[in-house]
């Protein structure tokens, strides 16, 4: 037996390392795969490294972009002293300050406008792959962030959590090939659904040729599948291609959010009740929603 | 004893590599517009594992690798798995086939297994029925990865080199790699 083992064991293990990846496919779900007990000790080791590095790549580009503007403050102000160099120094900090503090703030009306619970959070990194477009944040299960909460930025819709650890999350963006978010056009209220397509751009699917869409539509979340909240912008339209013959439209979408520029974002952990759903006894008939 | 211990830890600490190496690429590459010249550093270690590595050894670290890639992607679950595979198995076959007597062709081999490795994801994603207009993005960013592939390979492979001569793992064509050649590539 051993010696048939011996003889035949390129052919075993030739069998073993093609069947082992066609197994661990999943054709009925085709998800990503969740965490195993495992793959935690393999971020806890990668999470810290991502966070340093983008805390320091942060800090260089800051840096450069400071010096830029020092230089070219330099050319206009010839004569300023050392002093002045410092104290510029130091109001650059403050505009940094007060530029971060703007856009908490334009996060905060975000929050507030659409009457939200959520946890704001840092990207730390991006997919490993240039086919997919993951995100991954600096908060996860132990700041209340759970799979499948819609992620916002005061832009739109961002994605949804995919998988979490204690202190990280992975959002799947619109732009995900795996991605769908069900949207509602603010002008005609035609429905579709919104799935990724490239690094820039997603297609509107299942639109049917008569629908009345035309290009730079406003596209809102429909609050269909209760991921999403309603009416937060997911993209507009950029191009409508109707062909001669067929049923549906050719519809790209260019997400209302910048991804290239995206720093941070709004986990919805829940959504403050609509006086539509509070019962006369005062109490949401959804409490998994009402509460964060 | 030394030297025993030294080549038990190889893997291990192969594995580790990755794992930062990971870590690395998906921070570093993260913003605009680096994200486009993204190269894969799991796919130059699995090529490493298929011209350097045993059989089963290069195998079970494929499968390693291929884990440790889908926990930092959305993709589906196995495709990585299947993809790294195939290039395993493709360029373990080829280097039985080709000379691959200078830095050059391993070069050459990387730039071809970039360029399978996409076509092969693409393939995998088409056949799970998620590809939609995939392609033509995939297509767009073929060679301008390819060509980061090729070129961060170069260090890696040399990085890889010294790291295996440290640890007593004898690699199979040693005088690639020979500081006193290195310095005429």
């Amino acid at each position: 037996m051993l010696r048939y083992i011996k003889e035949y064991r390129f052919y075993i293990l030739l069998f073993f390392f093609v069947l082992i990846p066609i197994t661990s496919i999943d054709l009925s779900t085709r998800e990503p795969r969740q965490y195993r007990f495992y793959d935690r000790w393999v971020l806890a080791l990668s999470t810290p490294i991502q966070s340093l590095l983008t805390g320091v790549l942060e800090g260089i580009m800051g840096g450069v972009h400071r010096y830029l503007f020092v230089l070219h403050t330099q050319e206009e102000n010839i004569q300023v002293h050392d002093e002045n160099r410092k104290l510029l120094n130091t109001i650059l900090n403050l505009r940094e300050a007060e530029s971060e503090n703007t856009r908490l703030r334009q996060l905060l009306s975000f929050k507030e406008e659409y009457e939200l619970f959520t946890v704001s959070a840092r990207v730390i990194a991006k997919d490993v792959s240039t086919e997919f477009r993951a995100l991954r944040i600096n908060r996860g299960s132990n700041a209340g962030v759970q799979k499948d909460m819609a992620v916002v930025s005061v832009e739109g819709v961002v994605g949804r959590v995919l998988r979490t650890t204690a202190d990280t999350a992975d959002v799947l963006t619109v732009l995900d090939l795996l991605s769908s978010v069900d949207i509602l056009s603010k002008r005609s209220r035609v429905r579709g659904i919104i799935e990724g397509k490239t690094d820039e751009t997603c297609q509107l699917k299942f639109a049917l040729r008569t629908d009345d869409l035309q290009e730079n539509d406003l596209l809102l979340s429909s609050g269909l599948g209760g991921v999403f909240p309603k009416g937060v912008p997911v993209g507009s339209v950029s191009k409508v291609t109707r062909r001669k013959y067929g049923i549906t439209q050719s519809v790209e979408v260019r997400p209302s959010v910048d991804f290239s520029r995206l720093e941070e974002v709004l986990v919805v952990t829940g959504s403050k009740p609509s006086p539509i759903h509070v019962t006369r006894e005062g109490k949401s008939p959804l409490p998994k929603a009402a509460a964060p | 004893m030394k030297t025993l211990i030294l080549r038990f830890v190889n893997a291990p600490l192969l594995v580790l590599m990755v794992i930062v190496g990971c870590a690395v690429q998906t921070a570093l590459f993260n913003s605009y517009p680096l994200m486009y010249l993204q190269p894969d550093l799991v796919l130059i270690c699995v090529i490493w594992c298929a011209l350097q590595r045993s059989f089963l050894e290069g195998g079970v670290l494929v499968l390693i690798f291929s884990n440790i890639a889908e926990i930092h992607s959305t993709s589906p679950q196995g495709l990585f798995m299947a993809a790294y595979m195939a290039v395993y198995l493709i360029v373990r076959s080829l280097s039985r086939l080709l000379v691959l007597g200078r830095l050059a062709t391993w070069i050459q081999l990387v730039l071809f297994s970039s360029v399978l490795w996409k076509l092969l994801a693409l393939a995998f994603v088409g056949f799970m029925g998620l590809a939609g207009n995939q392609w033509r993005h995939s297509l767009t960013l073929l060679l301008p990865g390819a060509v980061m592939e090729g070129v961060t390979a170069i260090w890696i492979f040399r990085m890889l080199y010294r790291f295996d001569r440290a640890t007593y793992k004898h690699p199979r064509i040693q005088s690639l790699f020979d500081p006193s050649e290195e310095e005429a590539l």
